[in-house]
This record gives C-alpha cells, sequence and structure tokens, in this order.
C-alpha cells in the first residue's frame, strides 16, 4: 500500500490530490494506492473573486464551493486540520489527535494574510486578502465614501498575487469614476519596491496608466506603522501620509503547522527545490503553492503547474520510473487594468515579462477563468492548458546529460598529464 | 544608535528582481542604525535599486563591488524610523 498524504486543501492541494486519484485510480480502488487530503475549511473559496467582491460588490457565496463536491472519486477528504508535520516518523498529526502515516507527502498549506504584525494595520485599514468577508467590508466602505484620500499599501512582501495591489488601485479609479465623484478622490499608492510593479516591463505598462488616471505613486515604502486614531501610514524610511481609507496588502507567513511543527524557514515557508519541487533534503516530500521557499509568485497558477509536475513524479517514484518533469518557474498572473482591460503577467525562471498592451481579449480571459476554476480543480481542462501555455509549460524534463567522447592520448609507458 | 552594531550578509544570488531589493528590505526591517548589510546579488538590476534606495531613504551606499561573477553592495543603516 502506498499512501500519500495531502495537506493543505486549497488550490494547490485539491487539484494534486485530484490528479493523484485519477492516475492512481486502479490501485486506489485494488486496495494499494490511497489519497487522503487534509484540510480545514469545507468552504473552499476562489481567491481572485475577493477583488470583484471589494470594488465591484460581487457576492461572497457566488465564488465559494463546497470542498466534497470538487474531489474526485478516490480522494479521503478529512475535515480536521493538521497540525504537526514529522518528517521522521513520515506522519501528519491532525487537530482532533489523528494520527495519519505517509510514504509521500505534498505540503499545499499556503501562506497566511496576517494584519497583525504591523502596529495599527489591524485597526487601521481593511483589505482583500483575509477573505469574501473582509473584502466585503471594503466595498461596504465605498459606498458611504464621499471624498478624501483613499491610499492602497503593500505592507508586506511577499504577499498573495502579486498583481491584485496594482488592480486595486485601476478598480478604484473605475468605481469612483462611475459614481461621478472621482474628482473628490486622492489615490495614493504605496509600494516599497523601486517601481509601481516590481517587474520592469509590467511597469512600463502600469506606470503610464497610473499616471493617466492620477494615481499617485509612492515608491520605496515599507511600511512601519499605522497610527489608526490620527489616521497616519509610516514607513521605516520615515515617510508619512494621512488617509481617509486605507486599504493595505498585510504582510504573509508561512501556515501555523509549518512554524510549529519546525520544518520552516524564519518566515514559516518550506525550503523547496524550484524544479523538483520537493523539499530540500527530504525523500517523498514535496511542496506546492504559497508554501514554498520558491521566488516566484503566489498565485494560484503557480500551484496549479507545480501540482502537475508532483503529481507526475509521484506517480513515476511508484513506478520506479525516471520519467520526471521539473517545475520551470512558469507564472501568469493576470492583472485587470480597469475598464474592461486586462494584461497578463508571465514568466519564467528564464524569461522576464514581455511589454504588453492591455486588451479586452486578456480582461474576458482574466473574467472567464472564475467560472472555470472548479472544473480546472478536477483536472478535466489540462487539454485546454496545455495548449494555452504550449511550450512554456513544462520544458522540461531534466536535460539528458550531453555524451562527451574524450580521447586521451596515453604516452608510451606511462601516465597521463593534469 | 545601538549598543553593538551587526554586520549583515545578504546572499540573494540566483534571485531576479524584486529578490534581492526584497532581501535587502527584510535586512532593513530588522537592523537598527549603524548596521551594516551586504548584499550579494546576480540580477544586474539590484545595483539602480538599492542605489535608488539609498539615496531616497537617506541610507549609505558605501560601494558596490563587482566580484567574481556577482555583486556586492554595502549599505550603513543610517534612516529608519523608529
Amino acid at each position: 500500500m502506498q499512501r500519500v498524504v495531502v495537506v493543505g486543501s486549497g488550490d494547490g492541494g485539491t487539484f494534486t490530490a485530484n490528479l493523484l486519484a485519477s492516475e492512481l485510480h486502479d490501485e486506489i480502488q485494488g486496495g494499494l494506492a490511497s489519497v487522503q487530503l487534509v484540510g480545514e475549511h469545507l468552504k473552499h473559496p476562489f481567491q481572485p473573486g475577493n477583488l470583484d467582491i471589494a470594488f465591484k460588490g460581487a457576492d461572497p457565496e457566488k465564488y465559494v464551493k463546497d470542498e466534497t463536491k470538487l474531489l474526485r472519486k478516490g480522494v479521503e477528504f478529512i475535515q480536521d486540520p493538521a497540525v504537526k508535520i514529522d518528517y521522521a516518523t513520515k506522519s501528519v498529526t491532525t487537530r482532533s489527535g489523528r494520527n495519519l502515516s505517509y510514504d509521500f507527502l505534498v505540503i499545499a498549506t499556503g501562506a497566511v494574510a496576517d494584519p497583525s504584525k504591523v502596529p495599527g494595520l489591524a485597526e487601521g485599514s481593511m483589505n482583500f486578502h483575509t477573505g469574501g468577508k473582509n473584502s466585503q467590508k471594503i466595498w461596504e466602505a465605498l459606498q458611504k465614501f464621499e471624498g478624501g484620500t483613499v491610499v492602497v499599501a503593500i505592507a508586506g512582501t511577499p504577499h498573495k498575487c502579486p498583481p491584485s495591489p496594482n488592480e486595486a488601485a485601476f478598480m478604484l479609479d473605475e468605481f469612483f469614476s462611475k459614481r461621478g465623484i472621482r474628482d473628490k478622490v486622492q489615490i495614493k499608492f504605496l509600494t516599497p519596491y523601486p517601481r509601481p510593479y516590481p517587474a520592469e516591463k509590467i511597469s512600463h505598462v502600469v506606470e503610464p496608466m497610473f499616471k493617466e488616471k492620477g494615481i499617485d505613486v509612492t515608491t520605496f515604502f515599507n511600511v512601519d506603522s499605522v497610527d489608526p486614531a490620527a489616521k497616519k501610514i509610516f514607513s521605516l524610511e520615515g515617510e508619512t501620509f494621512d488617509y481617509d481609507l486605507l486599504i493595505a496588502i498585510p504582510p504573509h507567513h508561512g501556515a501555523d503547522v509549518i512554524i510549529d511543527s519546525g520544518i520552516g524557514d524564519q518566515d514559516g515557508y518550506v525550503p523547496t527545490d524550484k524544479g523538483t519541487m520537493k523539499v530540500v533534503g527530504q525523500e517523498g516530500v514535496y511542496c506546492i503553492g504559497d508554501a514554498t521557499t520558491i521566488p516566484v509568485s503566489k498565485s494560484g497558477v503557480v500551484a496549479h503547474l507545480q501540482s502537475v509536475v508532483v503529481a507526475h513524479n509521484i506517480v513515476s517514484e511508484m513506478e520506479n520510473s525516471k520519467d520526471l518533469l521539473e517545475y520551470n518557474g512558469r507564472i501568469n498572473c493576470p492583472m485587470e487594468v480597469g475598464h474592461h482591460r486586462a494584461i497578463f503577467v508571465s514568466a519564467t525562471y528564464t524569461s522576464p515579462p514581455v511589454d504588453q498592451t492591455p486588451s479586452l481579449v486578456k480582461y474576458y480571459m482574466k473574467r472567464s477563468f472564475a467560472m472555470i476554476y472548479w472544473r480546472a480543480l478536477n483536472g478535466s481542462l489540462e487539454r485546454v492548458f496545455d495548449v494555452f501555455f504550449g511550450k512554456t509549460r513544462f520544458p522540461a524534463k531534466p536535460p539528458e546529460p550531453v555524451k562527451q567522447i574524450i580521447t586521451v592520448k596515453v604516452p608510451e609507458g606511462g601516465k597521463t598529464g593534469a | 544608535m545601538s549598543a553593538v552594531q551587526q554586520h549583515k550578509v545578504i546572499d540573494s544570488r540566483g534571485s531576479f528582481c524584486p529578490g534581492p531589493i526584497t532581501d535587502l528590505f527584510k535586512a532593513y526591517r530588522s537592523s537598527q542604525l549603524g548596521d551594516v548589510i551586504e548584499l550579494l546579488a546576480t540580477d544586474p538590476a539590484a545595483k539602480a535599486d538599492v542605489t535608488a534606495w539609498a539615496q531616497k531613504s537617506g541610507n549609505e551606499l558605501m560601494g558596490i563591488t563587482d566580484e567574481q561573477g556577482y555583486t556586492r553592495i554595502t549599505v550603513r543603516i543610517t534612516k529608519k524610523r523608529g
């Protein structure tokens, strides 16, 4: 019996469990393999929907489905969060005390947005990174807002969905324009990065649009603290701005189970090989998505692409096959820029993002993803993604070693020279 | 000024924008006035980014040295709130 335990039932965990259940269908039916998915919540959210809830007034219920309805037959869902991962005994302990042994472990515990990490931030700001209900509070505040300064601030890096702060600024501009009070609202964007978007080519698109829309940018602003009573935000560098409404991207850290198990770095992320997705120093243990230390976007698309690598490689390992895939750093983050236009931030480890023009087609592609997400989770759209990503999807099996023929001339009587 | 000044070496080699500058900010956050941070980076954008940050924030750029295959950027923390 080969036992796979997947910890975390977000995008990456759910998709990996489904892929494994599909690949191991016969083995599971025959009692030769098992796939257990360990998670806390019965409700599974489509997290990018938070932007629509916050800035377009969408109903949070529209972006939530029952986890059990998203799983393929063969996945055993254990709604009992993991509290301890022990590599030495190859086991996972759940909150209720259940002990799950594994032969293969997939860590998909995500990242946690935590406003409490910055003094005053939790009391003084609103955010769309901590769930649909908190996103809805932004929408409610916007309805009552009659004028003043709205600040969008990145209060910690890395954070989920890198384009989302820029999207928030663009969507605020659109919202206030439609309400007819744009001239009464100052939108201010505070970022720790050197430019409005960290990748230079994408900033080439964003910067002139911010300028055109009157969105004021302050770079190199590392949030130090917030004074909720005085409605001021302070940077480590010594700058201060007043605000009437503060929408902040909170600092993130790894999940409690990673921190409590002592298997993360100082921020609670799991050291992971950026190609194989194996946890550094561990055999049979993989990590995907927001939970890793890999320097790529913390986003659903990344988790999705890594899931395919990991599910494939686990099955190969079970079969003692050398047919292994490697993740190539592919990201594909849509960024809505307001007024029915969007761009895609696409790159790999070796190919940075390129210049592009916002388009209606990309906007509708982004919008359509909210509908296809649920089907994508069970693996039934993989052929579509094969076409979309093309050759940039998986490059890459590890390259074959180059065979070199070296002729060494041995001098008479002896040894070769160095 | 802290009683004991620290010298931190941050290895961001192999990481691309915004990796090195993000690593520097993480070190800056936990630094005290007088501390020295050495950032090792292979990303060519790191030089310009750190220079611009030091200039704007009022921290001291002590030096930029091209080493074999990477750049060593040294900053002294002379401006930080709190």
